[in-house]
């Protein structure tokens, strides 16, 4: 069976899987669109730290559920509060 | 030609982030002046300034583990602004420094300057309880 769905197909059915079965089931908002939007602030540390893992990474967007276009001002943000050390670049500095 | 002269003497939304030396923080509030008498004698204006004042860095810059923050909102035009950043990167007391595009005029106080107001009025607060003790 495998070998017949070639290994893209394989790739992808495995992923959903993955993605369905593990803690992120629940379906997360955009937290800048629609109602009470949040402005993307690279000033605002407290928002973006929602944003960035523990060891300082930036968190991919369908784990937050922030839309595409966030997802790219809230990495502009986040590197810019890097270069003006208001967050950190890892976490062993 | 008059389309020329628009395009000259448009003004646009800038936003300043100036980080100085902490040895050099009494310099801040002569430095705030000459550069708001840098913008308003070029026909500019300035919206907003905020003095975060010397804060934790999340990693250590030039060796020093703080630096004292500036903030400014201004509008000008292109040609001010980028001499305005050339001379932030001559002076030996401004060891980073950001200038970004803003959408318009900043309304009230940034998010950070609330989190320095916050963190302030912390400090009264233990401050006070421990002469209480």
């Amino acid at each position: 069976m495998s070998i017949r769905m070639g290994g893209r197909n394989g790739v992808k059915k495995r992923f959903r899987k993955q993605t369905q079965t593990a803690l992120f089931k629940r379906k997360k908002v955009c937290r800048f669109s629609g109602k009470n939007p949040e402005v993307v602030d690279y000033k605002n540390i407290d928002l973006l730290k929602d944003f960035v893992s523990e060891t300082g990474k930036i968190i991919p967007a369908r784990i937050t559920g922030t839309s595409a276009k966030f997802q790219r001002q809230v990495t502009v943000a986040v590197k810019r509060a890097r270069f003006l050390a208001l967050l950190s670049f890892t976490d062993n500095h | 030609m008059e389309s020329n002269e628009v395009i000259a003497s448009e003004t646009r939304h800038y936003e300043l982030v100036l980080m100085v030396h902490p040895d050099q923080s009494e310099q801040v509030p002569g430095m705030i002046d000459r550069c708001k008498s840098f913008v308003t004698t070029r026909g500019g204006t300035v919206h907003r300034v905020e003095d975060w004042g010397r804060r934790q860095l999340a990693y250590p810059i030039l060796k020093v583990a703080k630096a004292h923050y500036l903030l400014f909102n201004i509008e000008c035009s292109k040609s001010d602004v980028r001499e305005l950043d050339r001379s932030f990167k001559f002076n030996d007391a401004i060891i980073r420094h950001l200038c970004v595009l803003s959408s318009g005029i900043p309304e009230g106080s940034s998010a950070m300057m609330r989190v320095v107001q916050q963190e302030a009025a912390k400090k009264v607060e233990t401050g006070v309880s421990s002469q209480e003790n």
